[in-house]
Order: C-alpha cells, then structure tokens, then sequence
C-alpha cells in the first residue's frame, strides 16, 4: 500500500519533469529563432554558469522538504559561509583546499546546530530557522562591516570562470553532486526513511524511524548543500560577500517546488530541480535579451511559482475524480 | 511542523500560587515580557545616559508603535495557522501608492492614507482569495505574492521614491504629544480595536476557532473560507497602514520600505505568546513583544554596538525566547501532571 503510493507519487513526480522538459525545449527554441545571439556559445556558458548555483541551492531546500520541513536560513548561511572562506583565505591565508573544507565543514555544523535545536526544543522549524537565519547574517555582516573580502586566490577564482567550451567547470561540480543527492535520496535507506517521514510522520515513527534523527540529518544535509553552493558563488563572483544569498530564500523554494517536490513532504524530483533552475535561468536569459525591465524577474517568479503548485493541485484534484469515477464504474458492474 | 497547544492551557493559573518558584515559570509569558521590559528599561536607564532623555524616548516610542504595527499584521495572520510573507511587500507598496497619490496627483493627506492602507487591505484579500480557493498553502501564496507585489511595484514605479511629500504628512511623522509621537496613539487604538475584535466579536472568534481546527470550525458551521479572507484583508491593512506610517516617519516614500519587516513581523507576536500554529492569540503580548525588541535595538544602539552586530542578537533573542517559552511549557505541563 504504502509502496503503491510512493510509485505513484513518483509518477506523478516523472510527469512533472516531462513538462518542464518540454517547457525548456520550446522556451529555447523560440528564443533561439527570435533573438540570434541566444545561440552564441557565450550565452549558452553564461546560461549554464548562472544555474550552477541555483540548483544547488534548490537542493539545499529540497531536502528539508523532503521531510516535510523548511529551512529558512539558507541565504543567510550562504552569507556566513562566504564570509567563513573570504576570512580564511584573505586574512589567516590558509592553503585553499584546507579552507574549502573547513567552510564545509561550517555549513555542515551550522545546518546540525538548526536541527539539534529544532529537533531537542521541538518548537517549529519555522521559527528555529528563522532565528538563526538573523544570527548568521548579524554575525557575517559583524565580522566584515559589510565589506567582502577580494583578495581571493587565481587559482580559485580562475575555477569559477573557466569552461569546457560552453560547460563552466562550476557545472561538473553540481552535476556531481546532483548525482551523489539523487543516490542518497533514491538509493539509500537514509534516503527512503527521510521520504517515509515526510509523507507519513506518524507511520514513518511507528515503523521505528525516528523523527528527531531525520530533522537533525536533513538540516545537516542542507546545510552541507548551501554550503557548496555559497563555495561556489564565491569562485564565480570572485569575491567573498555577506550578500551572496541575499536572495536565496526565494529561490530556493521557487526551484524545488516548480520542479515538483511536494511541500508537505515524501516527494522530491531531482531532475525536476534540475530542469526548474533551468526554466528559471531560460526566463531571466530571455528577459535580458529583450532587454526587459530587471524587476519582471521577480514579478514572473512569484507568477510561476503559484502556476507550478496550482497546476500541481490540478492534477491532484483530477487524479482523485478520475480515481473515484473508476471505483463507482467497477462497484455498478459487480 | 510540530509545536504545542500546551502552552496556552499554561496560561492559567491559581491565584494564590503566584509566589512560588514553579508558578513564576507558569505565569503567562506577558507578564513575564512586562518584567523584563521593566528591568531592561531601568539596566539601559542605568547604563546609558541617553536612554531616557525625552528625544529618544519619543523616537524609541515611535519605532516601538511601528514595530508593533508589523507584528500585529503578522499576529493576525498567525492567529489562523496562517503566514503572512508579503507583510512587507504590501507595506512597500502602500507607502508608494500613498507618496504618489499625495506628490503626483496631489491627492489631500488623509485621503491618499486612506486609499493606500484599502490598497494593502485589497492585496491582503486576494492573498486571502488565493488560499482558499486554491487550496495552496498560504507559505507559499504569500512568499509568491510578495515577489509579484514587490516585482509589480517595481515595474510600475520604475523603483523611484517619492520624496516631496506634502508637510502635513511628514509634520505627522515628526508630531507629538509630550514625549508621545502621535504614531503611538494611532497604533493604540489599532491594539484596543484588535482586542475587541478578538475579545468580543465573533469574527475574532471564528479566526481563533479557524487557526486551532479548521476542519472542527467548518463542522461547527463557522464560514472558513469567509473568514481566512476576512483575516488576509486585515493582515494587509495593517501591514499598509504600517507602510504608510514608515513613509511618514522617513518624510519619504522609498520602495525599500518593508524589505526587512519579514523576522520583525514574527518576532514580535511570538515573543508576545502568540501560537505559531494558531488558535492562541495574544495582542497585548505582541506590543510587549515590539517593545522587548525595539527597547534593546535602540539601547544597544545607544551603547555604541555596531548595527550589524544588532541583527544578531535579535536572532539570538527570538531563538532564546521561543526555547524559554518551551522550557516553561513543559515544566507546567510535568506539574500539572504531578498534581492529579
């Protein structure tokens, strides 16, 4: 039964990321034969530079839904962890790969530090997230003065700009880590227990999955991820600054949830945060080739945020009527 | 997403206990605020010479009256189980309306506040309209709707402030009575008319019975729908209002108004004892609550902390007030268990 509904969540889920497949074919092609220099190897770079880090991001988000929790904090640890690197390697010098992993190692304590709290005080993700989100950024802005740290290594920053003809190596980076995400969550008992808990908290803990260890690994996974993501920005930008998520929070649900993970948790796409960060990478491209006004941005995210979740109950609703007909058909021929 | 109904059951207690240790954690968490308002207020007193001169008492007052407004916004919103993500969004765009209204079209004051405020009220009833016949959660209609109010502002108004605005509307801001800027006396009124609302109304109580069962409310025949948009359209009137009154503190309508009013808007109704998963409700605490946080800005201000360093610690506040709160809940909830 209960395997029954995961399969079909899952359906549902391939669905999802078939349209938005088809989404980006289109949206790519129509702006490829209207605007010429969509084609140019440039743009196709500059495309696939800007959703590095955005899916990444996405994911950071997408597995704290997964349990059917939220993670307010993303952007502001991103910040943190930015500030973390730029300290490490401008001010103490530290060799960068030993600086690389302690700025992992400082998402991963501070993602651990939001789920012991949440899970230990068992007060609402929401808030907990939301409160530490407001220490991390007072702390990284404390600690600059606002002002980012440029006196990075070439060596790092020359990462964040380089690429295999119009593949920045910055993707290879989230393309692994797309993978090892996809393998945890679809290939691992972890992963499956932290699908259980979010689409059935109370079957999932009555099976011997505890809850209190799925907040505290979820937090600590998306913490780990925002961190990589802040690594990243970093390389690219290349410059440390507090402000480098200042516009995480949005994204970061926009992505998964127009990708088709389910806000209440036991259902997440990978591809489908894939493809959504790509939707959204094709939206800003095209706008800024028309050379429309930057705020539409906004504006068009919200739109298709509530477009993705609407259609999403759409099918739901459609699912259960055609669910139901079915039924009353079988019941009059017996 | 889990928290306690406890905590509100908590909240009453015997009379004639007041003075024993184990009661003091169970006394109502506004009681609890007004204390540590009063020793904060008496320690920054103390500490720092100018806390209690007559011009920071009257912009302290004015931040606390404006903090409170935000925070009602969010408490009504919370009070159903419901979220209110666009509160500065909306505020940002009532401020705006208001400053063109008044430079642009030369609409007089008192009008323009008006329609700016029925603007915030409108976009809150759509977000309203949004979550209950979409059926979405309202996190996620109102984090949307905050990008679309924002983006739309932005479009139309080519992101300009509106900085001539008529002297009556910034005299306003500036106003008071005694040490009392007059923006408290409107925000006042704003708290006594809430209490009411909640106290003796039934739409007050549908919200209260909407945010601890809503399916419980729709087999007690309480209109949910009706009452979910209901509440939206308040939320978003006070978060305009509160935009329009920071238009007027500022004596200038910025489109940055309401960027950062999404952690003030909660910090002030959770820290007042307001339920994040609705159906308790507290407006009292929720001004306890914006004077708590305003009083130690300003008085960390005062003592030459660095701003940044500010954001800080009221993170750190709210994570130490919801843990206190949670603390006590659950000492309450083991006595009460002990005594039967």
């Amino acid at each position: 039964m209960k395997l029954r509904l995961f399969l079909r969540m899952r359906s549902v889920a391939r669905v999802d990321w078939l349209a938005l497949l088809v989404l980006i074919i289109v949206g790519a092609l129509g702006l490829s034969l209207w605007q010429s220099r969509f084609d140019s190897s440039y743009n196709m770079y500059v495309l696939l530079r800007s959703i590095s880090v955005v899916i990444i991001v996405g994911f950071a988000q997408m597995v704290v839904l997964a349990v059917g929790e939220l993670n307010l904090s993303v952007g502001a640890l991103g910040g943190f962890v930015a500030v973390v690197l730029g300290m490490m390697l401008e001010v103490w010098h530290l060799p960068l790969p030993l600086a690389i992993l302690l700025a992992l190692a400082t998402g991963l304590l501070a993602g651990l530090l939001n789920g012991l709290l949440i899970a230990w005080s068992g007060i609402n993700g929401f808030i907990i997230t939301l409160a530490t989100s407001s220490a991390f950024t007072g702390m990284s802005l404390g600690l600059t003065q606002s002002i980012p740290f440029y006196q990075l290594p070439a060596s790092f920053t020359q990462f964040g700009e380089s690429a295999f003809g119009p593949l920045p190596y910055v993707l290879f980076v989230t393309l692994l880590v797309s993978l090892l995400l996809a393998g945890l969550l679809g290939k691992t008992v972890l992963g499956r227990q932290l699908l259980a808990v979010g689409g059935n908290r109370a079957a999932a803990e009555l099976s011997g999955i505890s809850l209190k260890r799925s907040l505290v690994w979820v937090h600590s996974i998306s913490g780990l991820l925002v961190a990589v993501a802040a690594i990243l920005g970093t390389a690219q930008l290349g410059s440390a600054q507090p402000s480098i998520g200042a516009d995480w929070v949005l994204t970061s649900f926009a992505v998964p949830i127009i990708g088709g993970t389910a806000l209440l948790g036991g259902s997440v796409s990978v591809i489908g945060t894939f493809l959504a960060a790509m939707v959204i990478a094709l939206m800003n491209n095209g706008l800024i080739l028309i050379q429309a006004d930057p705020y539409w941005v906004q504006f068009l995210l919200g739109i298709l945020i509530l477009g993705s979740v609407g259609l999403g109950q759409v099918r739901v609703a459609w699912r259960d009527w055609w669910r139901k007909r079915g039924k009353e058909e079988k019941k009059s021929y017996v | 997403m889990m928290d306690s109904k406890q905590s509100g059951q908590s909240r009453i207690f015997s009379g004639w206990r007041i003075f024993s240790p184990s009661t003091l954690l169970r006394v109502s968490p506004q009681v609890g605020l007004l204390l540590v308002n009063i020793v904060l207020w008496v320690i920054f007193g103390l500490v720092s010479g100018g806390f209690l001169s007559s011009f920071n008492l009257f912009t302290l007052g004015r931040d606390i009256a404006l903090f409170t407004a935000i925070g009602l916004a969010q408490m009504i919103a919370i009070s159903m189980g419901e979220m209110n993500l666009s509160v500065g969004a909306i505020g940002g765009v009532a401020a705006i309306f208001a400053g063109w209204l008044m430079q642009v079209l030369g609409v007089p004051i008192l009008p323009a506040a008006i329609l700016a405020v029925l603007l915030g009220a409108g976009m809150g009833w759509f977000n309203g309209w949004l979550v209950v016949h979409t059926n979405i959660n309202s996190f996620i209609v109102t984090l949307a709707m905050a990008s679309v109010y924002t983006g739309l502002l932005l479009i139309i108004s080519k992101a300009q402030a509106f900085s001539n605005l008529p002297l009556g509307f910034i005299n306003f801001g500036q106003a008071s009575i005694g040490f009392f800027s007059l923006i408290i006396f409107l925000v006042l009124v704003m708290v006594v008319l809430l209490i009411v609302l909640y106290r003796n109304s039934e739409l007050g109580r549908w919200m209260l019975a909407v945010g601890a069962n809503r399916r419980a409310a729709q087999f007690s025949g309480i209109p949910v729908g009706r009452t979910l948009q209901i509440g939206h359209a308040l939320s978003g009137l006070l978060a305009g209002l509160a935009g329009v009154l920071f238009a007027a503190r500022l004596a200038s309508a910025l489109p940055s108004i309401g960027v950062d009013w999404v952690l003030p808007s909660f910090l002030a109704p959770v820290l007042g004892g307001t339920v994040l998963s609705g159906g308790v409700v507290s407006v009292v605490g929720t001004l306890l609550g914006g004077m708590l946080v305003e009083s130690i800005t300003n008085g960390l201000n005062l003592l030459q902390v660095n701003n940044f360093w500010v954001l800080f610690f009221q993170g750190i506040i709210l994570l130490l007030a919801v843990l206190l709160d949670r603390l006590r809940a659950v000492v309450a909830q083991r006595k009460g268990g002990s005594k039967r």
